[in-house]
């Protein structure tokens, strides 16, 4: 949905206020609802699916869900066979499971999602690489794998077919105009529908992404920062990988690339680059973007910083780097650095037609991409945004924040809606606790627990994808060394691992999953920190480095056992 | 031992005044869930999960059947009575799940903003399952209606002569029913917890809410109940020791402030109840029938 901004909501907010304090706003035209739901993206209709499907919850509450957009278009959505949405994420066993537990995954198109069972993560500096199984995760039935790729529109989809079953009333296409509440002594809040009809909520949830009308009503404020990065997002086609289920991201200095499957003949791409660089690439045209895409993957950091100057510098010019140009700048470079056209790491030209037996450290790497499908390329900015408090206080008490609206997460483990899943699981969890006790679901004391449970969870997976962030933007060679060492000696369970692994066990281990993660980016911090020392020529912190490189890497592996 | 509860039955009166000044002028703060009364709305939950299990483990009892997983039906249709309501924390909570609630408090205050409260609450404006009234718990013995549930929560510590207040929500109990009471037992810790932090130091709590001399010990409780209404057919059998557990029933509320929640203690767990405690008692089915011929 597109909301009014913030300010104009609050400002429209206080004169209606104002207002109200002069001539007293008549609610006898307002409905009562229990729990009311401002935004339907995935979030806020799983949460609604999951409300919708206890019976207790069903007995007890009237709860709607309000959305400005028209979602019977996605209700309807019907794709072509093999192509698929751009946006799309990696759904961990937990947020499955939760899917499950809710039913709503019965009417996910699970044909057209995909499994990841392996996962090939890189520095694009060192080249020091981490590889992982979802085999290797004890109780987990292995055709699981660690995590399974769903376009969000299916998952939408599926949400809403979920929710025609049991009766929780959708008003789409019907924008909030404002938020406020009677007087200071009624503080329940009243959703004002462009419809004209009034909403009192007992509990009003803001599940309205980043700029959430509700959290301005509530007065909740928010800190966070853009990070200078922007997401391309692309659907990629390339040759039957039978199975394509591996993941494979690339840390380049300019923020890592991902390859991620979602069906034998095609996977979806998520490049976090420069902004300067994803304007270019993007305006540059599909089949240069192309190029550039299976050059990220294969050729050595020096050549891909030319390769992206030389992309900006024809861009800021006026006259686009041609795809001629840049296939033969590639290839030029493969052979400067002695890369063989038979080799896997060779992407010059891409042979769609080529059969026989795959070079040897094919799969190290993805396969290369022959084709963009048409208009999936879209590109948006990184944020980085938690707010100070999920829960609305005082008068503006009765508002409880999920998802996007709480807390925005660098993208690069793909974390973002799993966050927003475990937020709804564990709000309905709450609701249902409070509903037994014959609690006021729209209470502190009903919604408190919600906060202290997600709150900080949810922080220290956000710290973990800030730090990884800042950390592989570096291409400083100190430490670039101590990144590699670290990725080394730790191979077997190191901090990108665990961030992009995390909760792949779905139950029992996660907090201490991200403990651990956390804890590994901060000594990896540490020993960056040590690595600079050496270079300005403190000799003695040469062993202190490798010495802190060893004790972390000990320290997870004893923390593992 | 037991000297507060061996004074006399006879007085009429167990409302104090002072105590009742004290409240009202508190009451405006009663739904302010971050102020005054936060642990109270904190305990709360904890306050309802144990009468609902409670219900649920003698209904049970009673008829090995009966098969209630959610159990928050439990309630639905008893007439259930709330002794010293305050603003209507536990009164609403019991309402909302269906039962016949009546909340009652010394305190008019108190009640006028229960009533104001409840008034915004379309859930429990609309089956009207709660109604309030300002009264002493005795005044009630005079109409002959009786509940099958008696709840007074943390009030006992707050009234003059606890032996006949004791008794006048024991007499309110029908045959069958369950009385339901938290308060604060009168130890080193709970002076030390409920006057000497909670008010003096964290300033959490008003000062002068609590005066350690009137709080009550749960074994008082519960030897109370073991000569009540008298020694041939009391509530709670002769012996020493815990009661059993389908007469009588003592569990400790333990404050986490780490979590900043209520825990309910375990049964019989040590020294879980030397501070804040919920006991539970039931008045025996028996006693009707006996009376009757």
């Amino acid at each position: 949905m597109r909301p009014p901004t913030s300010t104009t909501i609050w400002r429209r907010g206080a004169r209606r206020l104002q207002t109200s304090l002069r001539r007293p706003l008549s609610t006898s035209t307002a409905e009562d609802w229990d729990v009311v739901i401002v935004g339907g993206g995935p979030v806020g209709l799983a949460l609604a699916s999951a409300l919708g499907s206890s019976q207790l919850v069903r007995e007890r509450l009237r709860v709607a869900l309000v959305e400005a957009g028209d979602l019977s278009k996605v209700h309807n959505w019907t794709p072509a066979n093999g192509s698929f949405s751009n946006r799309a994420s990696s759904l961990t066993l937990k947020s499955q499971t939760f899917l499950k537990d809710t039913r709503a995954w019965e009417y996910v198109d699970e044909e057209r999602t995909c499994p990841i069972h392996n996962m090939q993560v890189w520095d694009g500096v060192s080249n020091a690489r981490i590889d992982f199984a979802a085999s290797l995760l004890a109780s987990n039935p292995p055709e699981n794998g660690m995590a399974r790729m769903t376009e969000n529109l299916n998952l939408q989809r599926g949400l809403l077919r979920h929710l025609d079953s049991i009766p929780v009333p959708i008003m789409d296409k019907t924008k909030v105009q404002l938020i406020d509440h009677a007087n200071d002594s009624d503080c329940w809040p009243l959703v004002h529908l462009d419809n004209g009809r009034i909403l009192r909520s007992r509990l009003l949830v803001g599940a309205d992404g980043l700029n959430s009308p509700v959290r301005a009503f509530a007065k909740i404020s928010s800190y966070g920062w853009a990070y200078d990065t922007q997401a391309i997002v692309a659907t990629m086609e390339h040759p039957v990988m039978a199975p394509n289920t591996t993941a494979y991201q690339r840390f380049l200095p300019t923020g890592p690339i991902a390859f991620l499957p979602i069906s034998p003949i095609a996977s979806s791409l998520v490049w976090s680059t420069k902004p300067s660089l994803a304007a270019a690439l993007i305006a540059s045209g599909p089949l240069v973007l192309r190029s550039m895409i299976n050059a990220a993957f294969r050729l050595p950091d020096v050549s891909m910083r030319y390769l992206n100057g030389l992309i900006i510098d024809a861009h800021a010019s006026g006259i686009p780097a041609t795809h001629i140009q840049i296939q033969s700048e590639i290839s030029w470079r493969e052979r400067s650095h002695g890369i063989q056209e038979t080799s896997a790491y060779a992407s010059a030209f891409v042979d769609t037609n080529k059969q026989g037996i795959p070079p040897t450290d094919s799969e190290l790497l993805p396969p290369l991409v022959t084709s963009l499908q048409p208009g999936t390329v879209a590109s948006f900015p990184l944020r980085f945004n938690h707010t100070d408090s999920y829960l609305g206080a005082d008068q503006y008490s009765r508002t409880v924040l999920v998802g996007d609206a709480a807390h925005t997460v660098h993208p690069l483990a793909g974390q973002g809606l799993n966050l927003g899943l475990a937020d709804v699981e564990c709000l309905s969890r709450c609701i249902q606790n409070a509903l037994l006790q014959g609690g006021d679901v729209g209470s502190h004391t009903a919604l408190l627990p919600y906060a202290q449970e997600r709150y900080l969870e949810n922080h220290k997976v956000m710290s973990v994808m800030d730090k990884l962030h800042k950390l592989y933007s570096m291409s400083s060679e100190p430490v670039v060394w101590a990144r590699s060492v670290g990725l080394e000696v730790v191979n077997e369970l190191d901090s990108v691992k665990a961030a992009l692994m995390m909760e792949a066990s779905g139950k029992q281990g996660l907090t201490s999953m991200w403990d651990l993660a956390a804890k590994r980016s901060e000594n990896f911090a540490a020993a960056s920190n040590a690595a600079t020392a050496i270079r300005t020529g403190i000799s003695g912190f040469l062993g202190a480095g490798i010495q802190r490189v060893l004790k972390a890497a000990g320290t997870s592996l004893s923390d593992r056992k | 031992m037991h000297t507060i509860l061996r004074r006399a039955l006879h007085t009429t009166s167990t409302v104090n005044p002072a105590e009742i000044a004290h409240f009202s002028r508190l009451s405006s703060q009663w739904w302010d869930e971050a102020g005054e009364f936060s642990f109270l709305h904190r305990m709360n939950p904890v306050r309802m999960r144990f009468i609902r299990e409670k219900l649920l483990e003698v209904a049970q009892d009673d008829q090995p059947t009966f098969n209630e997983p959610s159990s928050a039906s439990l309630l639905k249709g008893l007439d259930v009575l709330d002794v010293g309501c305050g603003g209507g924390l536990l009164s609403e909570s019991l309402a909302r799940l269906g039962a016949n609630t009546l909340g009652v408090d010394a305190s008019g205050a108190n009640i006028s903003i229960a009533k104001l409260h409840a008034a915004q609450d379309p859930q429990l404006v609309q089956p009207e399952s709660l109604s309030y009234l300002h009264t002493p718990a005795e005044a009630l013995l005079a109409s002959p209606k009786r509940y099958d549930v008696v709840c007074s929560m943390e009030v006992l510590e707050h009234v003059d002569n606890p032996p006949a207040f004791l008794d006048t929500c024991a007499q309110l109990v029908k045959p069958g029913g369950h009385l339901f009471l938290s308060t604060i037992s009168r130890t080193p810790l709970a002076y030390f917890l409920t006057i000497f932090m909670a008010e003096n130091v964290l300033r959490k709590v008003a000062s002068g809410t609590h005066t350690h001399s009137k709080f009550v010990r749960p074994e008082e409780l519960t030897a109370f109940f073991r000569s009540y209404p008298n020694a041939k057919l009391p509530w709670v059998a002769a012996g020493r020791g815990s009661p059993t557990r389908t007469q009588a029933e003592v569990r400790g509320l333990v404050y986490n402030p780490l979590k900043a929640c209520w825990m309910l203690a375990p049964r019989d767990a040590w020294g879980a109840a030397e501070c804040n405690y919920i006991f539970w008692v039931r008045k025996p089915a028996i006693l009707e029938e006996q009376a009757a011929p």
